[in-house]
């Protein structure tokens, strides 16, 4: 990693090139005019082939043109990409100091010689002014920007690690190459040696030193006027009708989310998506060129036609989900039965309403983001209810995310306020939930209960009218494979989920349910229906004995239970041949072994249902049949009324839609379905697909619907195997073998993607091993596909979900004893 | 077709021109011993160029079997057959049309684990000298092509009567001195001789100019990877013969291997440094492309192939 390799410093060879990953032809020196003279510029381009048009990408300091690598890589064959490096920088000529209307002006005269058609602009870091400078002068139809600014956002002062290279210009960015491999250290170890190249020797360094002296931080600096209009022309890109992306590394210590929110005040219009793990380079971390693809195609082909989420439009008759709660505001029977206590239907609508109009006097406003650290109970209804009254957007993540899941939720969330216990706010605070949210305390809102003499329930404060559009929720997923996803439901889907749940299920007003899932009470007031949840620790429902439930049964009078399996699993094994019968009895998170549905059953006497759905779109299926023994698969029943679903191919979700019989990606649409992700651009198009017009949700799970129409569940598509010979579905392997064993059976993929072979693990205790050769035989014979090895050991289990093999970890484990040593 | 086959005394060499005879094609075997096939057998060594000029007159393809396996030869040796051999193949093959060259997946092999991969470059420089001898020969022939001429490189073959892979695990079993690295737990592919025969008497169809697969090497295995230990134990069932093979820690395996390789007085040393790296690590290959270039795949398969085997052992008690 030193000067030796290069015989002129100035110039990198091809060796250089096909070492840092980027084709040498790409590269090629351009006379730029500036000013009266020319200067000469280092760009990659990739040619000419491009028909979609150009993309112009403008690096920042101290970067050069190699940032946007994975760029010119992924979108050389539909676009020409050119990255460039500006003047003084990376391999451009050293050709004295630049102000910023002088970068400008370079860019726009190199975009006007160069480009021809179709122009798009990319920039990151102090690119940005530069670019969004040359914006208002060229005919530019897309702008994609990352990590960067236009403006300094009100109240934040110059970013500390530019003020510190600031303050000592000369020492850090041009004397010593500190600034250069500051930055470099920001990103993977890979790209260090590229990214330091161009800047090894201090007369190579001086434009990193005048960039960061240029950069203007009050009146009277050289560039604080141009700056000025950069700003201006930046907040004109909505008024043009030009679509922007913003892609945001949510771990960059310069250009912090206080400037994303910077620019998405100035362009309300953007996307977004945020990586929540990236840092300041996230051209180099995240591989953002599929993204960028995805999106310029739709801002360029598509016909931009916003598409209802479903064909059943729900908007005519919208009945908020706060609706029942203030309907039953004058009963004084249990709305609400916990171990925290119990509520009347006045108590919950009282304390509700109490709290709704105290955010509205602490001056939250419809759509303000509240991050609810409230554990689930009694104060979680009254919370939740009581900011939707007041028109604003409930913030939940699960706490299994542990702290810095939960910091990640909340920051990507840019919640406004943080709502919870003394305790919960405590610690938000200490772990820096939300540095910038205000934190409300639930029991001062409640203040003294006392309610017939506060006249807070009865002074009127105007409340907001939720419609079917308001956005009420941004749930994270329980993030139990990769990153915890933010899905956004409107008012309009939770109103929509609420009445399908009523009538799917026939929940009356009368008898309640208890539920093991503590999330689930949130529907009791929804609905109008008493909600119960049993004795014991609420966030470890494999502690449910049949004894607390069945206590929790009678003394409520429910006739309907919602159950996790690992409670499901609990009560079954300490029934004891006793039974509490119920009417109805729901499992929820499918897959459920249509054994413990039986078992269920045994024991409740009841309908026993196990509905499909996922957090995106909550249920998807009736969940009939839930204990029919099938050979492959679980049958999780019909599509509810109003829910479509479309097999597809596995990997093509475009494709046509399968027969009945034939098995591929579960694709699902319904009125009480996900809104989006929340600045998550990349994730919501790659998971939304449009089809009939419709909007649908890619499951990420496979499976078929049959002949009678179930919906057979066949597992996770990331859990598919794709051999050479084509995609299976492990549940395929592993349902057989278990049944023949009985034992715990999880089949993973070894090699690449296309490629792969088949390891069987049978569980047993130990360290992961290949299994004798006689149960290598017995089980080779025992399966009609290929296995390559058979292997015994633990099989890693999600603590979240107990029943989940993690198969991911799996199949690294199995690799790595397959790879031999 | 008028095939001369090189090597057509070993196992493989053997069973492609029996397939090709079998197929109506006109075969010679080229080889200093008779090759036992149902070939017409035309004697000669392989490091004489004007015998194989010769031989290949008049033909209109060469498959080039012929190589020194032997595991301790002398540099000088292997580099005579292996390389200036496959020069005179080269000269000879300009009088005909194709050329089929048959190389070893080893001379890409890095000392780590292949998973899935494809016929990386033919880059090895190691100390093996056959290793080292192939890989300067496979890029000899694809470096300066004389006819339109396809590389394959068959991965551990196998099969009834074979005395290079089965003949020394079974004698090494029989007298209880079969190791295995690590339990044998590297996931390795192997290819059923009839199969690697069919392989590359379809190389041989396929070797016509502008075709997918002329100008590259290509790995061919029966798409069955499987354990070390899985494979081993079904070689011995087939043989009939009651071992357990100890197993040993992989690093330990190669250190025996450098010592008994340099130790050991006669030509062939039950255990290499290569040879235990080789077996220690996993190495198995992505073959849709192959096959599909090749338009073919394996029939027959590692089962039936040890079904085979077995009655082989029992004919042959």
């Amino acid at each position: 990693m030193h000067l030796r390799r290069h015989n002129n410093p100035d110039t990198p060879t091809a060796a250089d090139w096909n070492r840092w990953g980027i084709d040498p032809t790409w590269h090629r020196m351009v006379k730029v005019p500036s000013g009266a003279s020319t200067v000469s510029w280092s760009i990659l381009d990739t040619g000419g082939s491009g028909t979609a048009g150009t993309i112009v990408c403008v690096h920042g300091n101290p970067t050069w043109g190699y940032i946007w690598r994975d760029l010119l890589c992924e979108l050389g064959d539909r676009w020409r990409v050119i990255a460039v490096d500006q003047t003084g920088m990376g391999w451009s000529e050293r050709a004295g100091k630049r102000l910023l209307v002088q970068r400008i002006d370079e860019l726009v005269a190199f975009c006007a010689q160069e480009v021809s058609g179709p122009l798009v602009l990319a920039a990151h870091d102090w690119g940005g002014p530069v670019a969004m400078g040359a914006a208002a002068q060229l005919d530019v139809r897309a702008v994609v920007l990352t990590n960067t600014a236009v403006a300094k956002p009100e109240g934040v002062r110059v970013p500390p690690l530019i003020a510190l290279a600031r303050s000592a210009i000369n020492l850090t960015c041009e004397r010593t190459s500190l600034f250069v491999k500051g930055t470099a250290r920001m990103t993977d170890r890979q790209h260090r040696n590229a990214l330091e190249a161009p800047y090894r020797t201090a007369a190579r360094r001086s434009a990193v030193a005048d960039f960061v002296a240029d950069i203007p931080v009050r009146a009277g600096d050289p560039s604080y006027e141009t700056l000025k209009t950069v700003t201006e022309s930046f907040g004109a890109l909505e008024g043009r009708g030009i679509p922007v992306l913003l892609l945001w590394g949510g771990r960059d210590p310069v250009f912090h989310d206080r400037f994303l929110a910077d620019l998405l005040a100035r362009a309300p219009h953007a996307d977004v998506h945020r990586f929540g793990d990236a840092a300041h380079l996230i051209a180099l971390d995240e591989p953002i060129g599929p993204i960028v693809g995805r999106w310029l195609d739709q801002q360029f082909t598509s016909d931009q036609v916003q598409v209802p989420a479903a064909s059943m439009l729900i908007a005519d008759s919208f009945t908020p989900i706060t609706t029942a709660i203030i309907h039953r505001r004058h009963e004084t029977t249990s709305a609400y039965v916990g171990p925290d206590g119990t509520r009347t239907w006045q108590q919950l609508h009282d304390n509700a309403l109490r709290i709704a109009h105290r955010l509205v006097t602490a001056g939250v406003q419809p759509g303000d983001r509240i991050a609810m650290l409230v554990p689930p109970g009694a104060q979680l209804l009254e919370a939740a209810f009581g900011a939707w009254l007041a028109g604003a957007v409930i913030v939940v993540a699960d706490s299994a995310l542990g702290p810095t899941g939960l910091r990640h939720a909340f920051r990507s969330a840019e919640v406004n306020y943080l709502l919870g216990t003394p305790r919960t706010i405590l610690a938000a605070k200490a772990l820096r939930f939300a540095p910038d949210a205000s934190a409300l305390s639930l029991g001062r809102l409640l203040g003294a209960i006392n309610l017939h003499s506060d006249q807070s329930v009865h002074t009127p404060v105007e409340l907001p009218t939720l419609t079917n559009e308001s956005l009420a929720a941004v749930v994270h997923t329980s993030g139990a494979t990769g990153t915890a996803k933010p899905v956004r439901y409107t008012h309009g889907a939770l109103a929509a989920q609420r009445d399908v749940v009523r009538t799917a299920f026939e929940l009356d007003d009368q008898h309640g349910f208890v539920s093991s899932f503590a999330p689930f009470i949130l529907l009791g007031p929804a609905l109008g229906v008493p909600c119960v949840l049993p004795e014991g620790d609420i966030l470890s429902p494999a502690e449910l004995d049949f004894d607390t439930f069945a206590e929790a049964c009678r003394r409520s009078g429910a006739d309907v239970a919602w159950l996790s399996p690992a409670s499901a699993r609990t009560i079954v094994r300490t029934a004891n041949g006793r039974r509490m019968p119920l009417r109805l009895v729901m499992l929820a998170g499918a897959p459920i072994p249509a054994q413990l549905a039986e078992q269920i059953r045994e024991v409740t006497a009841a309908d026993v249902r196990a509905p499909y759905g996922m957090t995106e779109l909550m249920p998807l299926t009736d969940g009939r049949g839930a204990a029919a023994q099938l050979p492959v698969g679980t049958s999780t029943g019909r599509p509810l009324p109003g829910a479509t679903v479309v097999i597809t191919p596995f990997g093509r979700p475009d494709a046509a839609a399968l027969p009945a019989g034939e098995w591929g990606e579960i694709l699902a649409n319904a009125s009480w379905m996900r809104a989006g992700y929340d600045r998550r651009w990349g994730t919501d198009s790659d998971s939304t697909i449009k089809r009939d017009s419709l909007r649908f949700h890619r499951s990420g799970d496979v499976g078929l619907l049959d002949h009678q129409g179930n919906l057979i569940q066949l597992g996770r598509s990331q859990h598919v195997i794709t051999t050479a010979s084509g995609p299976l579905p492990c549940v395929v392997i592993e349902q057989p073998l278990a049944d023949l064993f009985g034992r715990g059976v999880a089949a993973v993929g070894i090699g690449p993607s296309g490629a792969q072979v088949i390891a069987v693990v049978l569980e047993a205790a130990g360290d992961l091993r290949l299994a004798d050769i006689v149960l290598t035989t017995r089980v080779r014979a025992g399966t009609e596909t290929a296995v390559a090895a058979v292997l015994e050991g633990p099989l890693p289990v999600d603590i979240r979900h107990q029943s989940k093999v993690r198969r991911d970890l799996l199949a690294i484990e199995a690799t790595k004893l397959l790879e031999g040593r | 077709m008028r095939v001369l086959v090189t090597g057509g005394s070993s196992l493989l060499g053997r069973t492609v021109a029996d397939q090709l005879v079998a197929r109506g094609d006109e075969v010679i075997c080229f080889q200093r011993r008779p090759s036992g096939s149902t070939a017409i057998d035309h004697l000669g060594d392989i490091t004489d160029a004007d015998a194989v000029r010769r031989a290949a007159s008049s033909q209109d393809a060469i498959i080039h079997l012929a190589a020194l396996v032997a595991p301790k030869a002398r540099w000088r040796d292997m580099a005579a057959i292996n390389i200036d051999g496959t020069a005179h193949v080269l000269t000879a093959a300009r009088d005909c049309a194709r050329l089929v060259h048959i190389s070893s997946p080893s001379v890409a092999f890095r000392n780590s684990a292949a998973t899935g991969e494809n016929a990386e470059a033919a880059d090895y420089a190691g100390p093996d000298g056959y290793t080292r001898s192939k890989a300067i020969a496979e890029r000899l022939v694809l470096d300066t092509p004389a006819v339109p001429t396809v590389v394959i490189r068959p991965h551990l073959v196998w099969g009834p009567g074979d005395t290079q892979l089965i003949g020394r695990i079974v004698s090494r079993a029989r007298a209880g001195r079969l190791v295995l690295p690590d339990h044998g737990r590297a996931l390795v592919d192997t290819t059923y001789v009839d199969d690697a025969a069919a392989a590359i008497v379809a190389a041989l169809d396929s070797c016509t100019p502008g075709s997918d697969s002329v100008g590259h090497a290509w790995v061919v295995t029966g798409a069955d990877p499987r354990p070390l230990r899985d494979l081993i134990s079904s070689i011995l069932e087939a043989a009939a013969v009651e071992d357990t093979p100890r197993s040993i820690p992989a690093p330990l395996a190669s250190l025996l291997g450098s010592i008994i390789e340099r130790t050991w007085p006669g030509s062939e040393p039950p255990l290499t440094h290569f040879a235990a790296r080789q077996l220690s690590v996993a190495h198995w290959f992505d073959q849709r492309e192959t096959q599909r270039v090749l338009q073919w795949s394996p029939s027959i398969g590692l089962d039936e192939g040890f079904r085979r085997l077995a009655a082989w052992f029992a004919a042959n008690k």
